[in-house]
């Protein structure tokens, strides 16, 4: 936990007064990297001088044929965090523990506890891995996106209201819709796998288009007909999740940092004080998105893995 | 319809390369994303997820056995302080039994040594009676005899005469008479 605090208060310390320390995108247009960025700055330019985050993360760099953006640094520098203190934490592990092993540990049975209590402990026994990694990665992508000097320090140009960054040199993960919709998409794949498991492929046709309730004669057919048409709909719901889950988390934490600097450009002589407030709403953002993220996807598996009263007998 | 639906389907089609477009969203970074996803799920399902439950579930097991043992153990003392209350009780009543017989075994004895004393004590008085009396007795005879004497001796005094043995003995006799009388 000292780790972490410190690690927090160096990039902290590092990153304040180089808020503003921003570096002309003309000085490096020399090299591949300022190609990359003196592009985007072209691009942003040509929209009529934007402020604020563009929609997009620009490509810092290349590593052969793959574009490296900012928001993949810090993807990155999350992951290695993550893991770095995951192997600390387990590495000689005691019957009592203490320090990051403590940390850890009381977040992994939190989580666990929380889980089996939303999808039961069959269903968190086989999931839990993937949620409590959902959960971590975007709290802390999140959280790390706050860091003074993530979004502000990069390549930009002059203009009438001063030094404009277009380029950052870091950008949330959790800012780039290539990584929420990884996310969601990865959910997809394993709730398909996961509802297949549990209901067969037939139970998982049936669950989606299957009549319920207990009906006869007519009516059954015309249930039979409702369920199909209910089913289709369904079916498109299904479709979308992956689009309503990224672009959820992607809007909430894209608009978070756009409020921010925002805020920080609202007053100039104020700058430092009038974004305080809403750093605490950030944070706050940031844990519910995760929770909701993580809810969302975890109550989705529930679902589909949940076995009607009336079907029991046609799935077994 | 055919048509109309190969028109929506065109027309959905544009605008998600246009969002695609718009927000960045393309192959490489989505690919480069996921993987790094993949590899942080992997990593922390190795690294932390799997050994943390494994000692969170043996530590439950500790528990577990913990209290099991401690309500063994809770079962077995309640056992041996029922026994040892038992034997307690036991002991108390041996004792108070004991204690009755040695109270009567004592009570006996001192009966029977209170017999022995009063019947010694008697023995004792009667003898000293009987000694006292017999010391009496010879005292008496000794007086008698040396009141004889002296009376002998007195009318001998008075009277200037000698008198003989056969008046001596009758003067002694008829004083013992008298004295006795």
């Amino acid at each position: 936990m000292r780790t972490v605090i410190s690690l927090a208060l160096l990039f902290s310390l590092l990153g304040m007064p180089l808020c503003r320390a921003v570096l002309p995108a003309d000085a490096e247009s020399d090299g591949a990297l300022g190609a990359t960025v003196a592009e985007s700055h072209d691009t942003v330019a040509e929209e009529g001088g934007h402020h604020g985050l563009p929609p997009a993360a620009p490509d810092l760099f290349h590593i052969g044929p793959l574009p490296v953006s900012n928001s993949m640094v810090v993807t990155w520098a999350v992951a290695v965090g993550l893991i770095v203190m995951a192997q600390r934490s387990t590495r000689r592990m005691q019957a009592v523990p203490s320090g990051i092993q403590n940390f850890f540990e009381w977040m992994v049975e939190s989580l666990y506890g929380f889980l089996d209590g939303v999808v039961g402990p069959e269903l968190a026994k086989k999931t839990f891995w993937f949620f409590a990694t959902v959960f971590i990665f975007i709290l802390f992508s999140n959280w790390f996106g706050l860091i003074p000097g993530v979004g502000t320090i990069g390549w930009g140009h002059d203009t009438e209201h001063g030094f404009q960054v277009v380029s950052p040199l870091l950008r949330g993960a959790n800012a780039d819709l290539n990584m929420t919709f990884g996310m969601a998409s990865i959910f997809f794949v394993l709730w398909l796998v996961w509802a297949i498991q549990a209901n067969g492929v037939k139970g998982f046709v049936l669950h989606i288009f299957g009549p319920k309730g207990d009906t006869t004669g007519f009516m059954k057919i015309m249930m039979i007909f409702i369920f199909m048409v209910v089913g289709v709909l369904e079916l498109v719901s299904i479709l979308f999740r992956p689009v309503s889950l990224s672009f959820r988390l992607y809007g909430n934490i894209f608009a978070g940092e756009n409020m921010l600097e925002s805020m920080a450009l609202l007053v100039p002589w104020l700058g430092w004080l009038i974004p305080i407030p809403f750093y605490f709403l950030e944070v706050l953002v940031g844990l519910v998105q995760a929770l909701v993220f993580m809810l969302l996807t975890a109550v989705f598996t529930l679902l589909i893995c949940t076995h009607e009263e009336g079907h029991e007998g046609a799935h077994h | 319809m055919l048509a109309a639906g190969g028109g929506i389907i065109s027309d959905l089609s544009d605008t998600a390369r246009e969002t695609a477009l718009t927000f960045g969203l393309n192959w490489p970074h989505f690919l480069s994303q996921v993987i790094s996803f993949c590899i942080v799920a992997f990593l922390l399902y190795l690294w932390a997820y799997k050994p943390i439950l494994k000692l969170l579930e043996q530590r439950r097991q500790q528990i577990a056995e913990g209290l099991e043992n401690a309500e063994k153990i809770k079962k077995e003392l309640q056992a041996t302080e029922a026994a040892r209350q038992e034997i307690l009780n036991k002991t108390g009543t041996e004792a108070a039994r004991l204690l009755d017989e040695a109270r009567a075994i004592a009570d006996k004895l001192r009966e029977q040594e209170s017999q022995k004393a009063i019947a010694s004590a008697e023995q004792i008085i009667a003898k000293a009676r009987e000694a006292a009396q017999q010391d009496h007795g010879r005292m008496l005879a000794e007086l008698k005899k040396e009141i004889g004497r002296l009376v002998v001796q007195t009318t001998v005094t008075v009277t200037g005469k000698v008198l003989t043995p056969e008046d001596q003995k009758r003067l002694a006799e008829e004083t013992t008479r008298q004295i006795s009388a």
